[in-house]
């Protein structure tokens, strides 16, 4: 194995699960989010020579996960291959004991721009200007893009119920 | 009380708890890697031979990659690494082209006003029926690429126009414009997953069953001094755009 495998090899054991859950997080699909690694990781291996000098080589490939995951679900979207998930009808019930997939539906509602914002403030922990960075937009795009979403994700989930199922869970 | 910011993040942190990634991914990658270089290399000596044997029927041409001789083998090393390819399904068939449109400067349904210095048609097209399209560059362009690229909508293919409009304007992405009277949307499409800047484009309302897109490439882009430059010239051409229909 060269030295460029085996530092790709480290990189690969430390990141990869985390950068599958930004994938997973990103497209709402498990099996998508490992092609997208994958590919982002096949991207990101051609190009280590250079990207391994970087400071954080982690926002290179979150940067080709998000924009890559934004790509196809707009492809999607235009193709109309697959239906686009409709929001929960119902509101989510007290009591629900999988919150999660709630919030997962209704990330998968968003259009895929917003639900990058979300994913990358957060669950990544970014700055607007780092992800403004990321997804390649003005802070001020991130700004109303992450109100917009907010404002569809307390919507569909319904806040005050959703409170009422966390309260019910966590008793 | 916990925020709503708060409790998504939380949500997201014990749902993804169980997701790990698999052990045999560094394998797959640098697998699939090396098999990618073989095709790229396999394809490019194909080609190397097919230009330099130009009498060679097309059977022969085919055998050459599955046994490559001490020259092809040669050919294989200073082949160049390619752009990264896209994921983008690839179309089924190469469309029908539009046929000689001498300057280019009318193809099916449309007239074209204008076009920046220097620019001419590439001598490609291509025709999908209701949705055709032409593209021009520099002479001495590389063949297959292009500087700007003019995409018409007619009938129901001007519905795909409507909903990607309708998309990036829900994502607050791109801008309505009006162009001598008529309906437009500014946006730079296709931002690039390597970081590259994507397309700036220009849709324009040519009639009322018909629209055009007006698609500037990244390269091209980049000889303008910065974005009001480069959507003021789209605008100009936009202008410039007469339907025929």
């Amino acid at each position: 194995m060269s030295d460029l495998e085996h530092d790709f090899g480290a990189f690969v054991a430390a990141r990869a699960t985390s950068l599958l859950r930004v994938a997973y997080l990103a497209c709402g699909d498990a099996t998508e989010a490992e092609d997208l690694l994958q590919t982002a990781l096949e991207r990101t291996y051609r190009k280590w020579d250079r990207v391994a000098r970087y400071d954080n080589p982690d926002a290179y490939v979150r940067r080709v996960i998000v924009n890559a995951a934004i790509n196809r679900a707009r492809r999607r979207a235009i193709l109309t291959i697959i239906p686009m998930h409709s929001p929960p009808e119902t509101a989510v019930r007290a009591g629900d004991p999988d919150l999660f997939q709630v919030l997962m539906g209704a990330l998968r509602a968003l259009p895929p721009r917003q639900r990058a914002v979300i994913v990358l403030r957060y669950w990544e922990d970014l700055t607007e200007t780092q992800t403004a960075e990321v997804l390649g937009c003005s802070v001020g795009t991130v700004k109303s893009q992450a109100s917009k979403a907010m404002a569809k994700l307390r919507s569909a989930l319904g806040r005050e119920t959703l409170e009422g199922a966390i309260t019910d869970a966590h008793a | 009380m916990p925020t709503l910011e708060e409790e998504i993040r939380r949500l997201m942190t014990e749902g993804t708890a169980g997701l790990h990634a698999a052990p045999d991914l560094m394998g797959r990658v640098v697998r699939s890697t090396r098999e990618r270089r073989r095709r790229i290399r396999i394809a490019a000596a194909a080609a190397s031979v097919a230009a330099s044997v130009v009498a060679t029927p097309a059977v022969a041409f085919f055998t050459v990659g599955t046994t490559p001789t001490a020259v092809e083998r040669s050919t294989f090393t200073t082949a160049p690494e390619p752009p990264a390819i896209d994921d983008t399904p690839s179309m089924p068939s190469a469309p029908p082209s539009l046929g000689d449109l001498g300057d280019g400067r009318e193809f099916g349904r449309m007239k074209v006003g204008y076009l920046p210095d220097g620019l001419e048609w590439s001598g490609r097209s291509a025709d999908w029926g209701d949705t055709y399209h032409v593209s021009y560059v520099y002479r001495g362009d590389d063949k297959g690429s292009y500087r700007v690229v003019i995409t018409v909508y007619e009938g129901s293919a001007v519905e795909e126009v409507e909903r990607r409009i309708a998309a990036y304007r829900d994502e607050a992405d791109g801008e309505a414009v009006t162009v001598g009277g008529r309906s437009g949307y500014l946006v730079v499409q296709h931002v690039g997953e390597d970081g590259m800047k994507g397309t700036p484009t220009l849709f324009l309302r040519t009639s009322d069953s018909q629209w055009a897109e007006i698609g500037f490439s990244p390269v091209y882009a980049e000889e303008y001094s910065g974005t009001e430059a480069v959507d003021a010239e789209l605008l100009r051409i936009g202008r410039g755009l007469t339907s025929t229909m």
